[in-house]
């Protein structure tokens, strides 16, 4: 069991500027990517690694460990920390079952070295994936897709 | 269960053939953001006391026997998963670093003692990095480390290839040369970015 301790009086030391007291509360809409991909550019440009094109390797790299993200609909990433009912920013029930969904999320928004970071207390909607891309750029990348055994 | 264990399956042989981590093409990725100094504290305290040794059998707490600040990250030597995208950032950063003066020791702390042994750590670091400080010990020492940092992994499955295959917590944690918890880094982030934001912390 996580040892998830609420302690925003216990503040990590920070050389930088003041810190705010608490996260800030904020309702944000956006899909929930693979921030591996997303980042790296390995795979393709940003809109070829979100949607349907991308969910196989979103489950797979969510299921591999890395942490899932929220791209909004401002362009904003939101690297997700923990999910209302699930602990982890990876690989979690929640985090696979969302995974290249639209939510509407409810939560703590943090921000720290020029990242936003997201504490989802509530997925207020799921939209389901609404990104139909995968016509126009297929599987990326293609061997997400698992070919039949043998 | 069964949907992860088969997804985390394929991951691993992915992440371990280096399809996923290290593509052939690569494609204009999204501009990093401007490091700001807007900061919000996190809501968990994280860091603490560990005693463990390293790789050469030497006793290594948490702090940093050279005076060096710390990259810190769970996992294990061999992971086919997340680690074998952070641990080489995590040397590649520590090498950038290094170019501009700034020393800093990549750590793994394994979450399999069994399988991370100080006979077998070194080795499987040093194909990635001789650089790589991996660290082991018992059960109660190692457990103590993982509660301070608030670490949570499952074992998914035995691989027939990998062996363990674990899902666990994969960001990493940048230590100052005391053993304080500075900040935290997604392992998605680029060495630059990572080398930029321990530079800030490094007062450079």
């Amino acid at each position: 069991m996580r040892k998830q301790l609420l302690m925003a009086a216990m503040l990590l030391p920070l050389p930088i500027a003041a810190l705010a007291a608490e996260g800030e509360r904020i309702q944000v809409r956006g899909e929930i990517i693979d921030t591996w991909c997303y980042y790296s550019g390995v795979m393709g440009g940003p809109d070829a690694v979100t949607g349907t094109a991308h969910h196989t390797c979103a489950l797979w790299c969510s299921a591999g460990g890395i942490p899932v993200g929220l791209l909004a609909e401002d362009g904003q990433v939101y690297m997700v920390l923990k999910i209302a009912g699930d602990d982890a920013s990876a690989g979690g029930d929640t985090q696979l079952r969302l995974a290249s969904h639209e939510i509407t999320a409810d939560g703590l928004l943090y921000h720290r070295d020029g990242l936003n970071y997201l504490v989802v207390e509530e997925v207020v909607t799921d939209h389901g994936i609404t990104k139909l891309n995968h016509e126009d750029y297929g599987a990326v990348p293609p061997f997400a897709i698992p070919k039949p055994g043998k | 269960m069964r949907l992860r264990n088969l997804l985390l399956a394929v991951a691993c042989s992915g992440l371990a053939s280096g399809a996923l981590a290290h593509g052939t093409e690569t494609h204009a990725a999204p501009p990093a953001l401007a490091l700001s100094d807007q900061v919000t504290a996190l809501p968990w305290k994280l860091g603490g006391a560990f005693e463990l040794v390293d790789q050469t059998g030497a006793p290594r707490t948490q702090t940093d026997p050279d005076g060096r600040m710390q990259l810190v990250f769970f996992g294990y030597a061999n992971c086919p998963g997340i680690c074998s995208a952070a641990l080489p950032m995590m040397a590649d950063a520590a090498e950038l670093l290094e170019r501009r003066g700034i020393t800093v020791s990549p750590v793994l702390i394994t979450i399999d003692p069994v399988l991370d042994t100080v006979e077998t750590m070194g080795p499987a670091l040093a194909k990635i990095s001789t650089d790589l400080v991996g660290l082991t010990g018992d059960r109660e020492a190692l457990s103590e480390a993982y509660d301070a940092f608030q670490i949570d992994f499952e074992k998914i499955m035995d691989d027939p290839e990998y062996g363990p295959i674990y899902a666990h917590s994969s960001h990493i944690f940048l230590l100052d040369q005391a053993g304080k918890v500075l900040t935290l880094l997604p392992p998605v982030l680029p060495p630059e970015q990572v080398a930029d934001i321990v530079m800030k912390y490094a007062g450079s």
